[in-house]
């Protein structure tokens, strides 16, 4: 649910990038960290082991403007994907407003994609949420692998009735990585305004 | 919603203020924040002779991540909560209080600000600020999130992330 900071005029979402690991997740926040304008963006933290996989979270604050003489500010998150670390995963998902699911186009991946799917929707559930009722975009990412599967396979294992939005993206080259967030943000907005 | 929209504004926003303002002169650290438990910071207040504060955002994040992790661990261990967390270093220190179910508060010393004083004066400010936030949960202000809204922010991201 959205924060909102009437002193300082301000509104926040929080977004989480979720998916099992090695997807490209902290690949979307650095692709944005690095396109997005000084001034608009904040810091981002990374809290990654030594080889770079997620430990905790990536965290990056980006400042969308003033609406309305509110301050707007989305909250980027990622997850850890690697299976053991699904307490810290549960954690990161307090308090979300939309998601983007990074889904992997290996074939040796789709079983990984489906059960992180799985492990989102029981860790919603833990806060009492259902898929339904957050925001979620699909994006499937790595398509410039030479194997990589039909979109609609993907799709089939992780959103059988077809119920998100789907996007297609490299994310080391930056496809498809602001379309994703610009929907998932999108649907936040439209969210809140209906007041739902 | 399970998490509820914690809103400060107003007097109560006024009262937080004063709260920290107060914790920061007994305490004599330099940064006090009052942050909710999914990190955003609800308010804030500085020492006037203390130099620029870290990027607030990221501390907020971070402190609600370890405040989290912190109480995850007290569940596996069997207890309800570990209710206060201190980190020091050679030069500064950081002290996390609950306050309340929905918020935490966060005091950033360095060496000339005993400890003592900060955990006795920040648990009163916490518990303090525990029932400012019951206050503000329990009257939600209306929010400002309509259509007209909703159009200005869709322009912006427009603006921001390209068409």
């Amino acid at each position: 649910m959205s924060t909102i900071n009437f002193a300082n005029r301000e509104i926040n979402f929080k977004i989480v990038y979720y998916g099992p690991g090695l997807s490209g997740k902290t690949t979307n926040l650095k692709w944005i960290y690095g396109k997005i304008p000084e001034g608009r963006k904040g810091e981002m933290v990374s809290l990654a082991t030594e080889d770079e996989r997620t430990l905790f979270f990536d965290f990056l604050p980006l400042d969308l403007g003033e609406v309305k003489g509110f301050k707007t500010r989305f909250h980027l998150y990622t997850v850890p994907g690697q299976v053991f670390y699904n307490a810290s995963r549960k954690l990161i998902l307090r308090g979300v407003d939309g998601i983007v699911f990074v889904a992997d186009s290996a074939p040796n991946r789709l079983r990984a994609n489906a059960e992180s799917m799985r492990n989102m929707r029981e860790n919603l559930a833990e806060y009492g949420l259902k898929v339904e009722d957050v925001p979620v975009v699909l994006q499937v990412n790595k398509r410039d692998l030479p194997d990589a599967l039909p979109v609609e396979m993907v799709r089939a294992v992780v959103d059988p009735e077809g119920r998100f939005p789907v996007f297609e993206a490299v994310a080391t080259e930056g496809k498809g990585v602001f379309e994703t967030l610009k929907e998932v943000s999108r649907l936040v907005l439209a969210r809140v305004a209906s007041g739902t | 919603m399970v998490e509820p929209s914690l809103v400060l504004y107003g007097a109560p926003y006024e009262r937080a203020m004063a709260v920290l303002e107060e914790t920061l002169r007994e305490t004599g650290a330099r940064y006090a924040l009052f942050i909710d438990r999914k990190g955003f910071v609800l308010a804030h207040k500085e020492a006037l002779w203390a130099p620029k504060p870290p990027p607030l955002d990221s501390l907020a994040t971070l402190v609600a991540g370890n405040a989290a992790a912190t109480q995850a661990l007290a569940k596996l261990l069997g207890e309800a909560r570990f209710q206060e967390v201190v980190h020091q270093g050679e030069r500064m220190g950081l002290y996390v209080d609950e306050a309340g179910e929905h918020a935490l508060l966060v005091l950033i010393f360095d060496e000339s600000a005993p400890l003592g004083k900060v955990k006795l004066y920040g648990k009163r400010a916490a518990s303090a600020l525990a029932e400012i936030t019951e206050e503000a949960l329990a009257n939600p202000p209306k929010l400002p999130l309509d259509t007209e809204y909703q159009e200005g922010a869709k322009a912006l991201l427009d603006e921001l992330l390209g068409n």
